[in-house]
């Protein structure tokens, strides 16, 4: 599962731009399902198993990132751009990005020699921020980029003993625990999308739960964890290492409670959610026409939205554990 | 020489405190040209012998910005305090290596979005954790007092532009070197010593003490300046690709600057004026008062982003200070002046 994450995780897609995630988790999984791609970009696949399932289940990875979009070019041959789903400006200033997948830059701004004590202490607005390329003026700047372009910041996968370290984890983990159920999970049918638009809102959820009408979703998804030095222990939602989080409420959603126990009480490690906050594509899915029975099965990230967020592998690998264990209830039509 | 590479080369790896493989490898490179001297910490001084007693003397000073762990706790993360002028709002989610019993990779802590405030200040450097992803082996690794650095890797931009961590200053020692390769076999009017300078991100330390040592006549500081950049005070900065900055301040020696000026005139050399009100900021503050005083002036590479791990410069400007720092050796520089 590492390879996968790590490979995932280096393809740039931010929302609204995922053709080359969707196009490399096509070539993992054509083999092993059907699929087809939804007027919005969601992959909807089904997948057949040695049994008919007794209840319909969907899982859920989104294969968009957070990232930034090409607004204008000033004369000087800046670009000015926006976010693309919610980032911290702390965390973009003096960043390298990478423009259309291949064009290098840097998010610029006042050095702090000529900051003033007041624009020292206090973050800048994400507007008066900017990318340099190199370019000397607009025209050389338009040879290379084009109004609309997608870029990220960059962020390279390592790993350090059991944590890893990269941009998009958040969901590419979700991508990649999704692929490898698709490919080794076979002991019932089920259905599932890669969706896009999650990060503009849990937009291509919306569509992809309406077009797959299941009884049941299960989400496969990052969250935030805040098992950072100088937070109370209360305070952590969720820590590393602890196994998936599991919610019974946050902003979004409040999941169905039966699944929740069922999820928690299992023998695979995972810890609740413990707090009522974020959201994920559950919110669109659960919803979805008369309504659907959804969980969340979600991997603590530090630092999430941001091109340097961390996470556990033995997380991942818990995930993909519970996320069977449910299946398996679930398609066998042991829950109610 | 081929400037980006070496400029890469010496971007790519570090020098402050007792971390000193930048200056070891810029020590490397220097000894291929001329006798080279160590100094005090990392300073070291390469001589090239002219026709007279007279010394020019060429600054670079080759440490970089950095930080420095003050505490490791249980849970594998670290504090850490400044070793220079570093922007503590830009430290949340980047990167960094941690130069312990061996070098890790560690990510300064970013607010989790549930507890952001807001409006949050950035005054303390300390209260921004560094997370080490050691948990509690970090103590066997990491101890009080090891460096921290930035950790991109330098990188080729459009056009001649070059990004990277340190630039400042090792493009000014980029600039040395080639000056230094292209004089080694030459007749010379006087002695030129270059001198690659520590601690000059302290406060000008290195500087004053080489200073000291090497006695020369006259001083040119090699060293970066703000580059232009939206929002950035044109008065205040130099435009990138238009050539080298020369130096006119109440506290630099005029006529160097005049001749500096006349030089890239007459050769066609792009140069832009950098005109500065009170002292520069640079090496030549410590250089022009050392001893019986050193007639000292300033060369100045335009640079963006200063004290990030993403500084811009553009080659050329390298290529033309070096071009404008030849024409004044071989002419004489103001000995006779």
């Amino acid at each position: 599962m590492t390879e996968l994450i790590k490979t995932l995780t280096q393809i740039d897609g931010i929302s609204g731009d995922e053709n080359k995630v969707r196009g490399f988790i096509i070539n993992e999984i054509k083999d092993y399902c059907e699929y087809k791609t939804d007027p919005l970009g969601n992959l909807l696949i089904f997948k057949k198993g040695k049994n008919k399932a007794s209840k319909k289940l969907m899982l859920d990875a989104h294969m968009d990132e957070v990232g930034l979009i090409i607004t204008s070019i000033t004369s000087e041959g800046f670009l000015k751009f926006n976010t693309v789903g919610g980032i911290d400006t702390a965390t973009l200033m003096f960043k390298k990005v990478r423009i259309n997948g291949e064009i290098s830059g840097v998010i610029s701004g006042k050095p702090i020699h000529l900051l003033s004590k007041d624009e020292a202490k206090t973050l800048p607005k994400t507007n008066s921020l900017y990318i340099d390329i190199g370019a000397e003026c607009k025209d050389e700047a338009e040879k290379l980029v084009s109004v609309g372009d997608s870029a990220v910041v960059c962020g390279g996968f390592e790993q350090i003993g059991d944590k890893i370290l990269s941009k998009a984890l958040d969901d590419r983990i979700g991508c990649a625990i999704l692929i490898k159920l698709i490919k080794e999970y076979d002991t019932y049918d089920f259905c599932a999308s890669f969706s896009v638009q999650e990060e503009l809102g849990l937009r291509g959820a919306k569509t992809a739960s309406f077009s797959l009408d299941p009884e049941y979703a299960l989400v496969l998804e990052g969250t935030t964890a805040a098992d950072i030095s100088d937070v109370s222990d209360s305070e952590t939602v969720c820590n590393l290492g602890e196994g998936p989080a599991i919610s019974f409420m946050d902003k979004a959603t409040v999941y169905n409670r039966d699944l929740y126990n069922l999820a928690i009480n299992s023998e695979v490690l995972c810890q609740p959610k413990r707090a009522v906050t974020g959201g994920n594509n559950s919110g669109a899915i659960h919803l979805s026409r008369e309504g659907i029975k959804t969980l969340a099965i979600s991997v603590p990230c530090r630092y999430i939205h941001t091109n340097s967020s961390v996470a556990d592998l033995r997380d991942c690998e818990n995930a993909y554990k519970l996320a069977i264990f449910m299946m398996e209830k679930i398609l066998s039509g042991e829950t109610k | 020489m081929d400037i980006k590479e070496t400029l890469f080369a010496l971007s790519n790896c570090d020098s402050v405190g007792n971390i000193s493989n930048s200056a070891d490898l810029c020590y490397a490179l220097l000894s291929q040209y001329m006798p080279v001297k160590r100094l005090n910490n990392q300073s070291f001084v390469g001589f090239l012998k002219g026709d007279s007693d007279y010394t020019l003397m060429l600054d670079a000073h080759i440490d970089q910005i950095a930080m420095i762990v003050t505490d490791v706790d249980d849970k594998g993360f670290l504090t850490v305090q400044k070793s220079g002028g570093i922007d503590i709002r830009t430290l949340p989610a980047r990167r960094v290596t941690v130069h312990g019993k061996e070098d890790i990779t560690a990510v300064f802590c970013s607010t989790p979005p549930h507890l952001s405030s807001g409006e949050q200040k950035y005054e303390d450097i300390s209260k921004i954790k560094l997370d080490t992803l050691l948990g509690n082996k970090a103590k066997e690794i990491i101890s009080v007092g090891d460096y921290v650095t930035f950790q991109e890797t330098a990188e080729e931009l459009y056009g001649d532009k070059l990004c990277g961590r340190s630039f400042d200053n090792r493009a000014g020692a980029v600039t040395l070197l080639k000056v230094s390769e292209y004089l080694k076999d030459k007749a010379l009017p006087f002695n030129v010593a270059f001198l690659f300078s520590d601690m000059e991100e302290l406060g000008l330390r290195g500087a004053k003490t080489s200073t000291f040592n090497i006695n020369p006549d006259e001083a040119i500081v090699i060293d970066v300046s703000f580059g232009n950049g939206i929002g950035i005070n044109p008065e205040e900065s130099g435009v990138l690709g238009k050539g080298g900055m020369i130096g006119i301040s109440p506290s630099l020696n005029r006529l160097i600057s005049k001749k500096l000026i006349n030089l890239a005139k007459e050769n066609k050399i792009p140069y832009q004026i950098e005109a500065l009100g009170e002292n520069t900021g640079t090496n030549a503050d410590a250089i022009s008062v050392i001893a019986n005083g050193v007639k000292t002036c300033t060369l100045s590479i335009p640079l963006r982003n200063m004290h990030t791990d993403s500084e811009i410069i553009s080659v050329s400007d390298i290529e033309n200070i070096s071009k404008i720092l030849i024409e004044y050796i071989l002419s004489g520089g103001v000995m006779n002046d």
